[in-house]
């Protein structure tokens, strides 16, 4: 049943010695499960805990949104200006950048020093790329908030 | 060839092989040049991006053809086999640039016309084609899921192009939620692919096409494979709308502004077979041994059957009840991915290395064809709907046959090349289909393809029909022909009788050459 559920094949894979670098599908699967399941509680526990623990005081102060101290003055379903958004996307693109350097880095010192140079003009291909993407935005008017 | 032996110098490595993504690198590099241009440009210059454009797919052209020209023996590979270079990548590769290059000619003035931004445009469709090229030369599954996210996220874009039109704005989001939702698919399938390859003697899992073949025998969860399969097989039908993953074709090329649909309806159709000929021809082969190999390619060649059919069927009996000449071609290009279809399962059911290859020449063979006929007939559409994509129903070409002979006769030329008449190179790319379907005995289905073709022969002339035999009580006044349109008509016009008539020197070249005589496994 087990098996079923975690997409385990037919008999005769099962069977079969396993070999220990690979993980048998049930023993694999068992820490996604784990996590999986720690997911689920951790937000859960400490909403349904803090709902018996806690002094129940309501004022109307107290259940105005809280927006970093200033008073809010409007409702927050509102409608935000569109330049939010391009400044988002091109935050995201320098921070995927991030993502992409890290293991670049990390494998970036070897001995082999042939790679090196080659992952280095690589790198900066893709920097380059970026940058044009970046000027171009620039260019068009994206980062104009007048 | 300067950048290729430069960065051999630099790179000990032998499997990083610039020279072998060429024509890939062309592409990408034209389009962020044109990036650059259009951002320097004044407004005034700013048709130097098409012509730039136009002579960078030529470039890519050119490298592509010196390619074919200067190997021979064993396909090389490179990149840790993830590119490989054979008849079926060079053959849809020409393919991707014919179609960009005829969608620029055709836009080149329209975007003016319609006042978009023609340098976004033109790079926009350059990164669609270095997409396709990629989903074509890889021979990993992650190179080609790769391919097709930059192919993918391009053309939502494009779909969306007029952004001030609800209609463009719907095809675009549309196209952008199933689109992602069948790239959701095809990696699930890559996923399982992946775990299912891994082998009992503990070697971790592939997406290499060529090691999946080989590992089906010994693969440790068989039964993963056939999920797997089942998954991708529904991620590439989505690509290249066969039915039941149609539904999303009529709304999305009826929306996008009419070149870019011209440009859908040939361009990542045939990028989608493309790969989807790369994974299942090449991944899962036919083998006459009995085994799981054996059993992978035979549930796949029967899903296939039935997908073809229904394809073919729901196509071209929607086709029929369309008053809309977009949607028309919509369901039309459903039914032809279905026929398509057809000589893909003969592809795939082969059991000699000379008939496969010989099937899938003739699907790459297909797709061109359908390209060169579907981006003229669309050529003529974007002429008639004029600004805004206003004049596209059916009984905006009531009478317009005497009025404007010359673009209504080039029209029914191409309905009738889609329709299959003989001298056409719609009937050749019929014939080549269906003959190597019939060669490997697939007689129900040619038959089915067959009885499709005469029921398409409704909606087809019915277009006709209304064009030269109803009267027209509104006023019209027939179009004006940019010189750029007219051109691209007049090479697809030829292309129409050229592949109609003289079909064998294309075939021969889109098919391998035998190396030596080797059966399959």
């Amino acid at each position: 049943m087990l098996g079923a559920i975690l997409l385990q094949a037919t008999e005769t894979t099962a069977t079969t010695t396993a070999a220990q670098s690979v993980g048998a599908p049930v023993t694999a699967y068992w820490p996604v499960m784990i996590f999986f399941l720690v997911a689920i509680i951790f937000p859960v526990l400490p909403i349904v805990l803090g709902r018996f623990l806690r002094p129940m005081k309501y004022l109307k102060a107290k259940m105005r949104p809280y927006e970093c101290g200033i008073d809010p003055e409007t409702e927050a379903h509102d409608r935000f200006t569109v330049r939010y958004y391009i400044v988002a996307m091109l935050f995201l693109i320098f921070d995927v950048e991030t993502i992409f350097l890290l293991p670049w880095a990390i494998i970036f010192m070897g001995d082999d020093f042939s790679f090196t140079k080659f992952a280095l003009i690589e790198m900066f291909v893709f920097i380059a790329i970026l940058i044009v993407g970046y000027y171009y935005a620039w260019r068009k008017g994206a980062l104009e908030w007048a | 060839m300067f950048l290729s032996l430069a960065f051999q110098i630099a790179i000990p490595d032998p499997n990083v092989n610039v020279g072998l993504i060429l024509p890939e690198l062309i592409v990408g590099g034209v389009g962020v040049i044109v990036m650059l241009v259009d951002a320097f440009a004044r407004p005034t210059q700013r048709w130097i991006t098409g012509g730039l454009s136009l002579a960078g797919l030529g470039a890519a052209a050119a490298a592509s053809v010196w390619m074919w020209l200067n190997w021979a023996g064993n396909p090389p590979r490179g990149f840790h086999d993830m590119i490989v270079l054979d008849e079926l990548r060079l053959s849809f590769t020409l393919i991707f640039l014919f179609v960009s290059a005829l969608t620029i000619l055709i836009s080149m003035v329209w975007v003016e016309n319609e006042k978009l931004p023609a340098g976004e445009f033109h790079s926009l469709l350059l990164f669609a084609t270095t997409g396709m090229m990629l989903m074509a030369s890889g021979n990993d599954l992650v190179i080609i899921f790769l391919g097709l996210e930059i192919l993918s996220i391009a053309t939502y874009v494009m779909a969306g192009f007029r952004r001030t039109d609800l209609r463009s704005n719907e095809s675009s989001l549309k196209y952008f939620i199933l689109g992602s939702f069948s790239s959701a698919f095809l990696l699930y399938g890559i996923a399982l692919i992946y775990g299912a390859t891994t082998t009992t003697t503990g070697f971790p899992g592939t997406t290499n096409i060529t090691a999946i073949a080989a590992r089906l025998d010994i693969a440790r969860y068989p039964a993963l494979l056939f999920a797997g399969a089942a998954m991708m097989l529904v991620g590439f039908g989505f690509k290249i709308a066969t039915a039941p993953f149609h539904v999303w074709t009529p709304d999305v090329y009826e929306g996008a502004p009419t070149p870019v649909t011209a440009f859908m309806a040939a361009g990542p159709k045939a990028a989608g077979f493309a790969s989807f000929l790369r994974v299942f021809i090449f991944g899962f082969p036919f083998v006459a041994a009995a085994g799981w190999a054996a059993k992978a390619n035979a549930a796949w060649v029967s899903a296939m059957i039935v997908l073809a059919i229904i394809t073919m069927t729901v196509g071209n009996i929607v086709a029929i009840v369309q008053n809309n000449v977009k949607r028309m071609l919509a369901y039309s290009s459903i039914a032809h991915a279905g026929y398509a279809l057809v000589g893909f399962i003969a592809a795939g059911a082969a059991t000699d290395l000379d008939t496969r290859n010989s099937a899938l020449a003739a699907v790459a063979f297909y797709m061109l064809t359908y390209s060169v006929m579907n981006l003229g007939a669309f050529a003529i559409v974007t002429l008639i709907a004029r600004r805004n994509d206003r004049r596209t129903e059916v009984e905006d070409y009531n009478g317009i046959g005497f009025r404007a002979p010359a673009l209504s006769f080039t029209l029914s030329i191409f309905l009738l090349s889609l329709l299959g008449l003989p001298l056409t190179a719609g009937f050749m790319g019929k014939v080549m289909v269906f003959s190597v379907a019939l060669k490997e005995g697939f007689y129900a289905l040619v038959v089915v393809a067959v009885l499709n073709t005469a029921v398409s022969a409704y909606y087809y002339l019915r277009l006709i029909i209304v064009m030269f035999f109803r009267e027209r009580t509104t006023p019209w006044s027939a179009p004006r022909v940019p010189a750029s349109v007219a051109l691209a008509i007049i090479i697809t016009v030829i292309g129409v009788f050229y592949l109609g008539l003289f079909p064998n020197k294309v075939i021969d070249a889109f098919q391998k050459k035998p190396v030596t005589a080797q059966a399959l496994r």
